[in-house]
């Protein structure tokens, strides 16, 4: 910020003296850049070491089959990728993930812009806020205590949505919706927009807020009704965030761990599993790591990818005021 | 969204033991097997690390008060403990082993389960203390110890014993004028009798899936003979073709229709299950003997409405019926321990005949596998009861899930959830296991 100054303003910055010092003028001398580079390479050494050696030593891992107990390994080269390609639970885990960030896009992406424009679109200050706190607090709650809140609201003739359901004259709906192959991995889903959907609500609120107020007026001006403003000026000035929404919900949605384990454990026969349990569940319960770190490196791809196409998207429709 | 960020690190730290499986195996079991020395002297000083499994509220004050007392006596040891449920325990240790992290004593369940450390060379062998003609071992029941035995050795301690009894509430019994089931047929007969009088028969609960290989288990036990049975526990041998697989889940399957909410089941926990029974909404609970002080000890089903027996065979039965599904549960000490003398001396303290007789009565109610470990004076007569059928059984089936290797477990526990579901056949799932069987030869 300091330099910022200088070259805007040449302010004053320090008594007695105006200016950039000599220092300044004839930049960083030799010993200040060795010292900068010393920190820069510590925080390099750091990602390095926990950040990009665990994602390359995973890909060894996974060409390998270990036997945990004994510390055996023997060199199977990309049998575990073959495996992945036979294996029926891992096209059961993708389609539901795929599902998953599917829904998760529908909900938290563009229901969640809607409703931040909706909101932010009302004149009184303490009615935004309000709808904010409101759609704000199931986000406040840990997802493995939503979880386990869902786990009972789910449960069969005692939950609560099996009670609301008897209420409206719907008993014919009622069913084991964790305990049933149809229906498992919907109702982890629906827990889970039901606790990001405020989260999504309140960044999207945050983007609008920043957009000049005179685009609207004028737009208001010109005739432009709530649809209009909203496709044309709200959408257009929010892309980044909505690109970094998208990203960070699909990436989000191949990663998902918690709430499965803890509502279903990736049951009934396997039919809600996904990406992230059944890598759980090959390397801790079934001890085969080999296969896990495969599994892991199919995360690691799809959710790379989608970054990369989505960074490529926004940065391509960027709209900079 | 925000529960995105949990769930990344979830995802973070099962990469993360991946690559710690690859840095850390290397140094196990390359050493030869450690051997208990029955003359090493003990120092008394440093930390001695224990996992246990009794993460539970009501159970973890046992070990933690076993703890205080042994500080106590040995003021320079400290006592530290890792206290896991019956569920996370297994993750727990995995991840453990495959850091290299195992504490100095850990929790086993015998069979396959307890013979991977055994086969990792990562348990002592204690023969040499705990063997029959040993001073300690004379004060264990010799069957829970020789269920830890590997290659001839013994690696386990055991800390109590445990079986499978179908626990019933007599009142809800008596509402519907029947009387504990001879058979599995008169089984089947009192789940009507129930559901005629308005009750829930059988609350079973099979989110986790083993639950449901529990009532397998013991079905297996009475329709296949025990030879053929520990024949298919082992990979290299095993077949699974005899008819009594299919027979006993058959059975399994009519069990569950006509006695619990049928494919709902795979949705409700084996511990909402059991707070169904304890609250008296439901007639029966198929439950282990370590678990009936739990099942009376709130609620409104009260001790003396407590009533078991074992799950009844059915009439064409062509194993043993005088089987019953159980085993001990005890202790390794770890091979890499650096103070393995004091480490099998807390495990002497902690199954000394005082703390057996804490750990058999409430509201523990673990029926210790310490001779003269319990008094019948302090411990729920249901125990005490359930204790004699245990020693009038012919055999003890293991646990499925640890029996079986980890491929094969886990095929039977998906198998069993899709056999309630109704998307397999028994005939469908037999082929699942006879499928993962061969793969983990």
């Amino acid at each position: 910020m300091t330099v910022m100054k200088h070259e805007q303003t040449g302010e004053v910055d320090r008594i007695g003296f105006t200016g950039p010092s000599r220092a300044e003028r004839d930049g960083p001398g030799p010993a200040t850049a060795i010292l900068s580079f010393r920190w820069i390479l510590v925080a390099f050494v750091l990602i390095l070491w926990f950040v990009y050696y665990p994602i390359v030593d995973n890909f060894v891992v996974s060409t390998k089959e270990q036997d945990i107990f004994t510390g055996e390994t023997a060199f199977v080269g990309l049998d575990n990728y073959r495996r992945l390609q036979a294996d029926p639970v891992v096209r059961t885990a993708l389609v539901n993930n795929t599902l998953y960030a599917l829904i998760s896009v529908i909900f938290q992406v563009l229901a969640a812009f809607v409703l931040a424009a909706l909101i932010e679109g009302l004149s009184q200050e303490r009615w935004r806020r309000f709808w904010r706190a409101v759609y704000f607090v199931p986000s406040a709650i840990s997802i493995t205590v939503a979880g386990l809140l869902f786990y009972f609201i789910y449960q069969p003739d005692i939950g609560l949505l099996d009670a609301a359901l008897t209420l409206m004259g719907l008993d014919g709906w009622s069913r084991a919706w964790l305990g049933e192959e149809e229906t498992a991995i919907y109702a982890i889903v629906a827990m889970s927009q039901w606790q990001g959907f405020g989260y999504s609500t309140l960044l999207f609120a945050i983007a609008i807020q920043k957009i000049p107020r005179e685009l609207y007026d004028a737009a208001i001006m010109d005739g432009a009704g709530t649809w209009r403003r909203l496709w044309n000026i709200t959408f257009p000035l929010t892309r980044e965030m909505t690109g970094l929404m998208v990203i960070v919900t699909i990436t989000g949605a191949f990663q998902v761990f918690n709430e499965v384990m803890v509502m279903t454990g990736g049951g009934p026969n396997n039919s809600s599993q996904v990406l992230g349990t059944w890598l759980y569940q090959q390397g801790f319960i079934e001890n085969d790591f080999g296969y896990g770190a495969a599994i892991a490196s199919v995360i690691f791809v799809i959710t790379l990818l989608t970054g990369f196409a989505q960074l490529w998207y926004t940065k391509k429709r960027r709209v900079e005021l | 969204m925000k529960g995105n960020t949990f769930s990344r690190t979830s995802n973070l730290a099962a990469l993360a033991a991946a690559t710690l499986v690859s840095a850390g195996v290397s140094a196990a079991g390359a050493a030869d097997p450690a051997v208990a020395d029955p003359n090493a002297a003990i120092d008394y000083s440093g930390t001695v690390s224990v996992l246990t499994k009794f993460g539970l509220q009501q159970l973890s004050p046992f070990f933690v008060n076993a703890a205080k007392a042994y500080e106590k006596l040995h003021p320079d040891v400290t006592v530290e403990l890792i206290q896991e449920s019956d569920d996370s325990v297994k993750g727990k240790t995995k991840a453990l082993v495959a850091s290299n992290s195992l504490p100095d004593v850990y929790f086993t369940w015998t069979g396959s389960w307890g013979e991977n450390f055994v086969r990792g060379k990562r348990a002592v062998d204690l023969t040499p203390v705990i063997g029959p003609d040993t001073q300690w071992g004379k004060t264990l029941a010799a069957a829970a110890v020789s269920a830890f035995q590997y290659n001839d050795k013994l690696y386990g301690i055991p800390l109590y014993l445990d079986a499978k009894f179908m626990g019933y509430n007599r009142r809800l019994f008596e509402k519907a004028g029947i009387g504990e089931p001879a058979t599995f047929e008169d089984l089947l007969a009192a789940c009507a009798a129930l559901k005629k009088s308005g009750i829930t028969p059988v609350s079973f609960g099979n989110k986790e899936g083993w639950p449901g290989v529990h009532y397998a288990g013991q079905l297996l036990a009475y329709n296949v003979s025990q030879a053929t049975l520990e024949k298919d526990f082992v990979p290299a041998t095993a077949e699974f073709a005899d008819p009594g697989y299919v027979a006993s889940l058959q059975q399994f399957k009519q069990l569950v229709d006509e006695c619990s909410d049928g494919a709902g089941t795979n949705g409700a926990s084996y511990a909402s299950a059991l707070q169904q029974f304890s609250n008296g909404k439901s007639a029966m609970y198929y439950q282990e003997i370590i678990e009936f002080d739990q099942a009376t000890a709130e609620g409104a089903l009260k001790p003396a409405d407590f009533g078991f027996f074992k799950l009844p065979a059915p009439k064409d039965a062509k194993g043993d019926i005088k089987a019953i599904e159980g085993a001990p549960e005890g202790y390794m000490i770890n091979a890499a321990s650096e103070n393995i003398p004091l480490a099998i001396d807390f495990m002497r303290f902690v199954t000394s005949a005082e703390n057996g007789k804490v750990l058999s009565a409430p509201p523990y109610g673990q029926p210790s596998a310490t001779v003269g470990g319990y008094s019948a004076d302090t411990m729920n007569p249901a125990v005490v009861e359930g204790l004699k059928v245990i020693a009038d059984s012919s055999y003890l089936m293991p646990w499925l899930d640890t029996a079986n290797p980890p491929r094969v477990a886990a095929a039977w526990l998906s198998g069993l959830q899709a056999l309630i579901g109704g998307t397999l056949s028994p005939e469908e799932v037999m082929q699942r296991v006879k499928e993962a069987a061969a793969s983990s030869k």
